[in-house]
């Protein structure tokens, strides 16, 4: 701080403490309640992970992350729901900022429709979009002039996952272009950025924090569908982008292990898989704490 | 040179509430404080100035140029909004360099390193502003306005969420800013202290209304409007309706003999009376507490609170509540307003 100078102001300096700095004591039996409760739920999480992951011997993970197979299923899975996501960041964040800044009648009703798949059961979600493809509807006609055919193809794929996953980016960047302070916009507006400077250079990188982890949610509920999936896409045939051998995505592929009743065998794809994602969420959320990413800056630091 | 401004007619619209006319002049160093109570319109002048909320009629003038439907990016106007605006996601270098950044100067290096060096935020250009003191952040916004050149400051309520000495320090360096830059402002503020130390020409805004514009002088020797009065420090302030109905001869009534189209204001008398004043009066004392400027005592007064001052030091016997005591109003300090 200035020291060269009597600084006035500096008595009130140093931001605002988390809480825990601020010295703030728990009682013994309130934190012992908090840990016993916080232990159950991680010990809930951990439990069926750690079930899969000592199932299949370590070698088997190996012997899975060499298989061709496998390995079909895991590319399929990441590029589709890759996809999906830059679908849902396509679509999906535009339609965020229209809800966040906008008031129109029916509102509601848009609100609704988009909290939709949430709700819907998944296997009812790929039934409806399996109902609109099959030979003789308007969409398969539609689908099949424009040259993207969907059942069994990977855009099946990503329809579903963009359908169930999509509102998690929309909801998300709701929330985020709601919470940019119309005074920071305006002061920037009088600085001399124009509309679309003050969005690119203030609303948008603001916004940005809650943007990638409802992104984040939406590449995790894409990758983990199953439901619509065992209905309009079960097996991947290639065309469009893909064009590897007939696949399924990895949730299905252990879906088929399952029923095969080859226990050993699901357990190490499974433990795969989650060693992959863990390791990608694991990634982002330490380049967020170190500060490497864009999209966390001038926060103060947990 | 700092351009004049001049508004004429002003009347915007948000919602509901309507603001206006409002008529303005600015010439290089002038400065103008709003005053006025929450909800006043306020903030929505300075909004309209900006350039954020579409005129219903009126216009906005520069140099003689009308700018009324000029975006706000374009009028070279400065408007440090209420909580400062500051980017979360720049430093302190990062913030002042922003305007001169989207215009794409060449310069924009060395003068945000002589804003730091003016500002003393040298030490803290890298910082976030969350990670800044509030007089810090002061400095920043106002040094950020200055990056712009802007043709006049529009700030709303500077001296928010500072501490006495932050509050000083902030005002000198805006006296100093209208010293050296001639730069217009206005200003919105609660504070006296602030008003008076900067602005020569004051706007008293009431539900959308101008109720009073004077000069500095004018309002502080002769306020017209109730929230005026008490800004100034008139600390009796009644409005006419609080007089009626007064029997003859009764409290009320000689205030209403005396009070203007809006009322009536009187600063506090003293007590107890000087050995020179006639007590006229009669009341009960309601509340009795401690200011530095002595004992500030509370008497009803034919069911009107009046306010009355005893000099530091404050002595023995101090007044009990219920006590009755007598007071005298000197008629030369009552003031008709409207």
């Amino acid at each position: 701080m200035g020291e060269r100078v009597p600084d006035l102001s500096a008595r009130d300096a140093g931001g605002s403490p988390s809480p825990t700095r601020r010295g703030w004591r728990a009682g013994p039996l309130w934190l012992a309640l908090q840990l016993i409760l916080s232990g159950s739920l991680l010990l809930l999480f951990l439990v069926p992970i750690v079930a899969l992951f000592t199932y299949a011997p370590v070698t088997d993970l190996f012997s899975a992350a060499r298989n061709a197979g496998v390995r079909d299923a895991l590319w399929l899975t990441f590029f589709s729901s890759g996809i999906a996501v830059l679908a849902a960041v396509l679509l999906g964040i535009p339609m965020g900022y229209l809800l966040a800044r906008r008031s129109f009648r029916g509102r509601a009703v848009v609100e609704s429709v988009v909290a939709l798949p949430v709700v819907v059961p998944h296997l009812l979600v790929g039934l409806g979009l399996f109902l609109l493809v099959i030979p003789g509807t308007p969409l398969n006609r539609f689908t099949q002039a424009l040259g993207v055919p969907v059942y069994d193809t990977i855009w099946g794929v990503v329809l579903v996952m963009v359908f169930v996953s999509a509102p998690y980016t929309v909801l998300a960047s709701e929330l985020a272009f709601r919470a940019v302070d119309d005074r920071v916009l305006e002061a920037a507006r009088s600085l001399g950025a124009g509309s679309a400077t003050a969005f690119l250079t203030v609303t948008l990188p603001i916004a940005l924090r809650g943007i990638v982890a409802g992104l984040l949610l939406t590449w995790a509920r894409a990758v983990s569908e199953i439901g619509g999936l065992l209905v309009l896409a079960y097996a991947v045939y290639p065309g469009g982008p893909y064009n590897g051998p007939v696949s399924s995505t990895i949730s299905v592929y252990i879906y088929n292990l399952f029923q095969l009743g080859d226990l050993a065998d699901a357990a190490a794809v499974s433990s795969l898989f989650l060693l992959i994602a863990f390791s990608l969420f694991l990634l982002v959320r330490i380049g967020e704490r170190s500060g490497w990413v864009p999209w966390r800056r001038g926060e103060l630091s947990p | 040179m700092s351009p004049s401004w001049v508004v004429e007619g002003l009347e915007t619209d948000l919602d509901r509430f309507h603001l206006g006319p409002v008529d303005l002049e600015l010439t290089p160093g002038n400065a103008v404080a709003v005053l006025g109570p929450s909800g006043a319109g306020k903030t929505t002048l300075l909004r309209a100035l900006g350039g954020f909320l579409r005129l219903r009629s009126g216009r906005v003038l520069r140099d003689g140029v009308d700018i009324s439907d000029w975006p706000p990016e374009e009028r070279g106007l400065g408007y440090v909004p209420q909580g400062l605006g500051l980017l979360p996601h720049r430093t302190v270098a990062g913030n002042l360099r922003y305007p001169m950044e989207i215009r794409a100067r060449p310069d924009a290096a060395r003068r945000t390193r002589e804003l730091l060096d003016r500002f003393r935020l040298g030490a803290l250009a890298h910082r976030y502003p969350a990670r800044l003191s509030a007089g810090e952040q002061q400095r920043v916004a106002i040094a950020r306005a200055l990056a712009a050149e802007p043709g006049l400051i529009v700030w709303d309520e500077p001296w928010q969420g500072l501490d006495v000495l932050a509050r000083y320090e902030l005002g000198l360096v805006l006296h100093e800013l209208r010293e050296t830059e001639r730069l217009p402002m206005v200003v919105v503020t609660h504070d006296p202290a602030l008003a008076f130390s900067i602005a020569d020409s004051f706007i008293v805004l009431g539900a959308g209304r101008v109720q009073e514009q004077c000069d500095a002088a004018t309002l502080l020797r002769a306020p017209a409007d109730p929230f005026a009065a008490r800004f100034v420090g008139f600390e009796n302030v009644f409005d006419r309706s609080a007089l009626e109905p007064g029997s003859a001869g009764s409290f009320r009534a000689w205030l209403r003999d005396r009070a203007g189209a809006a009322g009536v204001a009187f600063t506090s008398p003293t007590w107890p009376p000087g050995p020179a004043a006639t007590p006229q009066w009669e009341g009960k004392i309601r509340s009795a507490r401690p200011s530095p400027q002595g004992l500030t005592v509370e008497v009803m007064v034919d069911e009107l609170p009046v306010t009355l001052r005893m000099p530091p030091p404050v002595t023995p016997p101090l007044p009990a509540l219920g006590e009755r005591v007598r007071f005298g109003v000197d008629p030369s300090s009552v003031r008709g307003l409207g």
